[in-house]
């Protein structure tokens, strides 16, 4: 297997309480060659998107969904994919992410707008904070697609190179 | 939170060093252990009051990895604690990419409640660092 292309590594996320630690090891070793740097970021990512998954997802079935990690040239892709129980919340998230596309460089602000929102309403329900953390933190750029029930969210970002 | 005692619950390992010193480590993901790590700040913020405590450091060189719930419940801390009137020291450690980009946002939701003591150590502990 080269570092051009690597095939994507595919875990499906089961609805059981050790769903995210499964998802952690798994980002963890999908791409072991990588930067730590990157590893860190692909960790943050999945982390996140399969906490996502299992919150938001679809819940009359036993799998949330899948997350898939690859990497082709110089760029690393994790993508998540799930049926979600309330159109609302795919629109939510399709929103969010047009959100931090349009900030470019400002993704620090919107983050720093949403804790601020926290901060002064400690009584809402949801943090919101993951995909936000993933584009400040792990410097990933965010697309999100919805048809027919099914959200996915792709993040990409450069990857260095080998460690 | 008793003097002394380590807990662990699951990948996260917490510590209250002395009566004004909470330490954390390890790795923080899983619904059990953001429930627990919530509750333990919910309770340690009441005896904080209790004592009339006016500055608590928080030691999370050690802690490599949080999902966002754990960053949610720092910030629900920082309110209480503002509203309070402690302040909280947070200390941090360069290497770790999410210390370095999230608490310097989280002080500045309260700037004269939150203050930052970065090191550049690389701190023990095994663990992916965000």
């Amino acid at each position: 297997m080269t570092r051009a292309a690597q095939a994507e590594q595919t875990l499906k996320l089961a609805r059981k309480s050790a769903a995210l630690a499964d998802a952690q090891r798994f980002a963890e070793h999908a791409l072991s060659y990588c930067t730590p740097e990157c590893r860190e970021a692909v960790t943050l990512a999945v982390c996140e998107l399969g906490e996502n998954l299992i919150k938001y997802g679809s819940g009359d079935e036993l799998e949330a969904g899948t997350i898939g990690v690859s990497i082709e040239d110089d760029t690393v892709r994790v993508r998540a994919t799930n049926r979600v129980s309330s159109e609302e919340d795919a629109l939510r998230v399709r929103e969010l992410v047009s959100q931090i596309e349009r900030s470019g460089g400002a993704v620090r602000e919107l983050y720093r707008a949403r804790l601020q929102e926290l901060f002064e309403h400690p009584e809402l329900p949801r943090a919101q904070l993951g995909l936000l953390r993933m584009a400040f933190e792990g410097g990933f750029r965010l697309t999100c697609s919805y048809e027919r029930s099914e959200l996915q969210i792709v993040a990409e970002r450069t990857c260095a190179g080998p460690a | 939170m008793k003097l002394g005692e380590k807990v662990a619950v699951e990948s996260l390992e917490v510590e209250l060093k002395t009566p004004t010193e909470l330490r954390l480590a390890g790795t923080l993901s899983t619904p059990t252990a953001q429930a627990e790590f919530r509750r333990m700040l919910q309770d340690l913020h009441a005896q904080i009051v209790a004592a009339k405590t006016p500055a608590f450091s928080v030691d999370v060189q050690a802690l490599r990895f949080v999902n966002s719930t754990a960053i949610r419940a720092f910030v629900d801390w920082i309110s209480r604690a503002a509203h309070a009137g402690y302040t909280l020291a947070f200390k941090t450690s360069a290497s770790v990419t999410w210390h370095r980009l999230s608490f310097s946002v989280l002080k500045s939701l309260a700037p004269s409640t939150v203050e930052i003591l970065e090191t550049h150590a690389t701190p023990a502990g095994g663990g992916p660092a965000t």
